[in-house]
């Protein structure tokens, strides 16, 4: 990981579900993170086909990422496959969720 | 029933105490939590059918599903409520499916048509906004452990609802011109429609069971202040005129229209020229029910008789 992507994913680490207060990064929904020049490219993937934040979500992704100086352009690829499940979460995610009485 | 008298109970949960069980609920807890917990319930279940109706209105598929995915919460929250309310021995069925359509606890503002995508999403803004106010301060300060951890959960989808409204309601009044007419008039309608909700004026109250018994901790001009204190700035931030401002003098907010007043539920319009009204006048309007408190209570239990003969068939 060229430590540009790494202050990528430190970025990514920020941006939290809209619903509870878990990191993207944590739920594991994160699939990759490309960098050339300006331009950053993440695959996302959702909890479920029908989750009703994706567009909060896509939206603070690219908010969080413009944030980055050397950041002008932010592309969102959905990604279905792999299809996310709880073995994804971090342990950082797992015990987040514990904590706000959520089942993992 | 419980061991300990009212005065009892009623000091040892000023001290911090913490029920766990209704073997321990005094008649007074019980009666005061029952009420309380009944009009979360009705509440929730109730915002289901008023918002499916706006939600027919969803300008997109995916903002139709995330609408969908609210209205799903809501009936979850409610089953939350009513869960605890059969753990106290009440009988679930017959309190959805077994009551008359007015005998159901929510709020008037669940008796009233939600026409537009506009009014839902300031449905969200408002009301939820209502909710979480309302719960928030049921979590902080409830004296009964099970409610209290079962709220955890509706609090963070409760916030999540608030700002889907709330990024909404910006969209709609950037977008300007006849779009943002429309939010305005939702905004007309339901910011006193909320105002009304948080119930009489401190003044006004004889006593409270809730407070004494430590089931909320602020008082209902408190809890309007609060709501007040997100709202008013939102509207503001949003070129929206909302009807109460903060004045500075008194420290707090103040209506800009006579609380109460009379409501047009046809035109969907308060009638500040005709002045403030007494609080008797209130209640007989709100005994009256809302145009759609029977469509909406029948929208809930229409499919009940034919899946329970399914089911009984399988």
């Amino acid at each position: 990981m060229t430590e540009r992507e790494a202050r990528l994913w430190s970025a990514l680490r920020e941006v939290l579900d809209p619903e509870i207060p878990i990191s993207l990064v944590d739920l594991g929904l994160i699939y990759a993170v490309r960098e050339a020049g300006p331009r950053v490219e993440v695959d996302l993937t959702f909890t479920a086909t029908a989750c009703p934040c994706m567009d909060f979500i896509r939206e603070d992704i690219r908010t969080r990422l413009l944030r980055e100086s050397d950041v002008e352009e932010v592309a969102i690829r959905e990604v279905w496959d792999p299809p996310w499940t709880v073995a994804r979460l971090t342990p950082e995610g797992r015990e987040a969720l514990r904590r706000f009485g959520v089942a993992a | 029933m419980s061991r300990f008298t009212e005065d009892e109970i009623k000091q040892k949960v000023k001290e911090g105490y913490i029920l766990e069980s209704p073997d321990e609920m005094t008649e007074g807890y019980r009666k005061a939590l029952i009420v309380q917990l009944l009009v979360q319930a009705d509440t929730e279940l109730m915002s289901a059918p008023a918002y499916w109706m706006a939600a027919q209105d969803a300008p997109s598929i995916n903002t139709q599903v995330s609408a969908v995915a609210i209205i799903q919460d809501e009936i979850a929250h409610a089953n939350i409520a009513y869960r605890i309310l059969e753990d106290m021995g009440l009988d679930k069925e017959q309190l959805i499916y077994g009551r008359a359509p007015n005998e159901f606890k929510h709020p008037y503002g669940f008796d009233q048509p939600l026409e537009s995508w506009a009014e839902l999403v300031t449905a969200n803004g408002f009301f939820d906004r209502a909710g979480i106010t309302l719960l928030s301060d049921v979590y902080k300060n409830t004296s009964y452990g099970p409610l209290k951890r079962a709220l955890v959960k509706v609090d963070l989808e409760e916030t999540f609802h608030l700002r889907h409204g709330e990024v909404w309601m910006r969209r709609l009044a950037q977008a300007g011109g006849p779009v943002k007419e429309q939010l305005q008039r939702a905004v007309d309608w339901m910011f006193p429609m909320t105002i009304e909700w948080f119930g009489l004026p401190d003044t006004m109250k004889r006593h409270s069971g809730q407070l004494e018994y430590r089931l909320k901790g602020m008082t209902n001009d408190e809890l309007r202040q609060t709501w007040m204190s997100a709202t008013v700035p939102l509207c503001e931030s949003l070129g929206l005129r909302a009807p109460a401002h903060f004045d500075a003098g008194k420290g707090e907010y103040v209506l800009d229209f006579p609380f109460p007043c009379e409501y047009d539920d046809a035109a969907k319009v308060w009638d500040f020229a005709g002045g403030q009204i007494g609080w008797d006048r209130v209640f007989e309007r709100w005994k009256a029910r809302g145009p759609m408190n029977e469509i909406y209570v029948e929208s809930v239990r229409r499919s009940h008789g034919p899946l329970k003969s399914m089911m009984a068939a399988a």
